[in-house]
């Protein structure tokens, strides 16, 4: 290899050449950043509407009275469930619930009108599919907030046409009313809740495999890593160069998207944006880092890689959005706490919508920063005794012919 | 008749013998039936920790901490003078909630006045918002009637009727399928679907960009099969793997791992086969626009998560825009996770996939000929292509 001679080798040699590298290969460009903006498009499209309404359920109305058609109007009027179907039997519904076209059935029983006046408390039944979890849980939200609300006229106009005031009957329905304020996401939108964290979790997965995967061009074999050696003068300055140029791409793709959020879906951002962006450039370092440290540590490329995606591809679970942290068991506790994308959650979720103080702010923060030197530790101490290797072996490798060059 | 048996034998030993395939194939599906549950295997959050904040300090208030502090849902683990301290808990994630009770609570009550409680529930966290404000209403809504029934006793009500009046009307949600309201029941028979659909992909995506090697395990005396016979072996070579594979995911570990079951084997098994030759075909079918092993893995691994959010089962599709509905059904998960769930979950009847079942062969039959025509237009010029290293790009 012929080197001229004004170049000199170094940190900035290997920036450029890696730049050059990502502009003649589309592929490695576009797996850092159409790829995840991509799929970030796509998950921001899929949650658009951040909450979910008017959620079709079904109704079989026996009675066929004032209450029970009161009732329904009701449940089509809250924000949750919209009153699709009417059937004629249980069978029906339950076909329609299994063929999921309706989440719920609601049952309103033969003589519901006449028996909750003579006081003999009728039951009015909802059955809904709890196999879909958000989806159950809402309906039964909006069916849990309109038949009470029914109830509770029922109980006031039974209470004023006894002569009782409206504002004693009221307190006498409701002894102990609960008002309940949702800290921090106060319309439970799930753009808040899901969409933000999902985008890291993709970003995680891609920024790990695809980092083994550009070191592993460079490391596969002694040879390949003596050139990169060479042309960084030295492995600090020729690791640091390597792994630069995705630095800056994986942050403009975290930016835009970020932005996306912020500026047009409506994310709040309650914390302070420079410890965001701190968390989130530690969290860029840890997972390339990560996957620096499986190329040196695996070969061939392609266990590196495919070791990658085992470990990153399942981390949602894991980091403890759908279900939290706080239930998992032991092991689960302990392998989310491993993955730098579960701090960089907590970090996020501090800033964004829970504007958590400062003082408290430090600690997923500094847990990252852990990540970033004791993954660069490793992947050091891999490096060197690699590099004593390849000096004691350096008269073998230099033997070995030039094999699968990359083109 | 023979070609077909000569490239199925070769496809199936390539399974076991190309190292990547074997690996995502058989050693992924091993290790994801192992790791992939363990974050969801306590179902449910139980004693939440929340904090009270006593305004009162009387005999009424403190039992209506401690009725909350009874239920499993909830834990009182800290009381707080006043509500920024306890904010600051919540902040510091110490507790995930703090009910409010005012001063003069107990007053209130004995008034017989309306003596409202401030619910605060962290909603950074859906599970853990709903846990809370479920529990903390649930214990209201009982104390309350216990309350009402007491006064109209006092004032000379019937007993039978006291009790009666403060719910003329009770609401029963009777929950179907999922009576618990589990995680691990609600997410891991999806996720198997998904989970199997991307180990399959990558797996037959990976062997058709290894092409080459196939014809040199046939051996040069036997004529060189058709396109057509080419994939038809392949595919029978997958559906053999899934035979093994696919009950043991779909049958074997929901028993494991104790999720019910309500549908029938044959159901789901029946179900099966268009799901396996869709992926198979679009395996084949990504492989032929990637070419490369390692660049049909860096593309897929990434892309398990959006497909399962798009397949409208943990985000309702009726919220899902209209187009990303349409252009999600191109992928076999969101058909397959939908009848698969309702086949083993829901009990469903075969005749209630049907639309999915039919998208699936649908699927099925358009990406195997897709299939077809890219080997077809592959094996003419083929002896002038030389094997390609595997990571060039």
């Amino acid at each position: 290899m012929l080197v001229r001679r004004d170049i000199k080798p170094g940190f900035r040699l290997v920036f450029w050449r890696e730049v050059g590298w990502l502009r003649r290969r589309p592929f490695l460009l576009g797996l850092t950043t159409i790829v995840p903006l991509v799929l970030m498009a796509l998950l921001s499209a899929v949650f658009s509407a951040g909450l979910a309404t008017r959620l079709p359920i079904g109704v079989l109305d026996l009675d066929s009275s004032d209450l029970s058609r009161t009732i329904i109007r009701t449940v089509d009027a809250t924000p949750d469930t919209a009153v699709a179907v009417r059937v004629g039997d249980l069978a029906e519904g339950r076909s329609l619930i299994l063929s999921g076209k309706i989440h719920g059935l609601l049952m309103l029983p033969l003589n519901l009108q006449r028996d909750v006046f003579s006081g003999r408390r009728p039951e009015v039944v909802f059955f809904y599919n709890t196999q879909t979890l958000t989806t159950g849980n809402l309906t039964v939200r909006g069916v849990n907030a309109a038949v009470p609300a029914v109830a509770a006229g029922i109980r006031l106009s039974l209470r004023t046409a006894r002569g009782e005031p409206i504002e004693a009957a009221q307190s006498d329905i409701l002894p102990i009313p609960v008002q309940t304020h949702p800290l921090f996401n106060p319309t439970l939108n799930y753009i808040y809740f899901l969409l933000t964290a999902l985008i890291p979790s993709i970003l995680q997965v891609v920024i790990v495999t695809a980092s083994s995967y550009s070191v592993g061009l460079d490391v596969e074999t002694r040879h390949r890593l003596r050139i990169l050696r060479r042309l960084g003068g030295g492995l600090w300055p020729a690791v640091a160069g390597k792994t630069l140029p995705y630095t800056i791409i994986f942050l403009l793709v975290l930016g835009l998207s970020d932005s996306l959020l912020f500026a047009v879906l409506g994310l709040p951002l309650h914390g302070h944006y420079w410890l965001l962006a701190i968390a989130g450039l530690l969290f860029i370092l840890s997972c390339q880092l990560l996957g620096t440290l499986l190329a040196l540590v695996l070969k061939p490329l392609a266990s590196a890689v495919s070791i990658a995606t085992l470990l990153t591809a399942p981390a949602f679970g894991f980091m403890g959005i759908g279900f939290p942290r706080l239930g998992m068991s032991a092991f689960a506790l302990g392998y989310g706490a491993l993955l730098p994308g579960t701090w960089y959650l907590t970090a996020r979720i501090d800033q964004t919508v829970r504007g958590t103080p400062i003082d408290l702010s430090w600690r997923p923060i500094l847990i990252l920063t852990a990540f970033v030197i004791g993954l660069a530790g490793l992947c050091a101490w891999r490096l060197e005794s690699r590099k004593r290797f390849a000096q004691d072996g350096d008269a073998a490798a230099a033997s070995q012919p030039l094999a699968g060059a990359t083109s | 008749m023979s070609g077909l048996f000569d490239v199925f034998r070769s496809e199936f030993g390539r399974i076991f013998t190309v190292r990547p395939a074997f690996g995502v194939m058989v050693i992924g599906a091993a290790f994801y039936a192992l790791l992939y549950p363990q974050p969801y295997l306590n179902e449910a959050l139980r004693n939440v920790p929340i904090a009270v904040v006593d305004g009162d300090g009387t005999q009424a208030s403190r039992d209506f901490a401690r009725r909350v502090d009874a239920t499993s849902d909830v834990a009182v683990t800290m009381v707080l003078p006043d509500l920024a301290s306890a904010e600051r808990e919540v902040q510091a994630r110490k507790v995930s909630g703090i009910l409010v009770i005012p001063q003069y609570f107990e007053r209130e009550l004995l008034h017989g006045r309306s003596s409202p409680v401030a619910l605060y529930a962290d909603a950074s966290y859906f599970l853990i918002y709903q846990r809370v404000a479920g529990a903390v209403a649930a214990v209201a809504r009982t104390v309350g009637a216990e309350i009402e029934t007491a006064r109209l006793i006092a004032i000379g009500v019937d007993p039978a009727i006291a009790v009666a009046a403060p719910d003329p009307m009770p609401l029963t949600a009777q929950p179907l399928f999922n009576p618990e309201g589990g995680y691990a029941t609600y997410v891991l028979p999806a996720a198997f679907v998904l989970l199997l659909q991307q180990m399959l992909l990558m797996g037959v995506a990976l062997l058709a960009t290894m092409a080459g090697i196939d014809f040199v395990a046939i051996g040069g005396n036997v004529a060189r099969p058709g396109p057509l016979t080419v994939i038809a072996g392949k595919l029978l070579a997958y559906l053999a793997l899934e035979a093994l594979i696919l009950p043991v995911y779909l049958l074997v570990l929901p028993y494991l791992y104790g999720l019910p079951r309500l549908g029938g084997v044959i159901p789901i098994l029946t179900f099966a086969v268009p799901f396996v030759l869709a992926v198979a075909g679009l395996g084949m079918v990504v492989a032929g626009i990637f070419r490369q092993p390692l660049r049909v893995q860096l593309i897929l691994a990434a892309a398990g998560l959006p497909l399962f959010m798009s397949a409208g089962f943990s985000w309702p599709s009726e919220a899902i825009p209209p187009l990303i509905r349409w252009v999600s059904y191109l992928v076999p998960s969101t058909s397959a996770i939908s009848g698969f769930v309702k086949l083993s979950q829901l009990g469903a009847p075969l005749s209630a996939v049907k639309p999915e079942f039919i998208t699936l062969w649908c699927l099925a039959l358009a990406y195997n000929s897709i299939a077809v025509l890219l080997v077809a237009a592959n094996t003419r010029p083929a002896a002038a292509v030389p094997v390609q290293p595997s990571h060039a790009v």
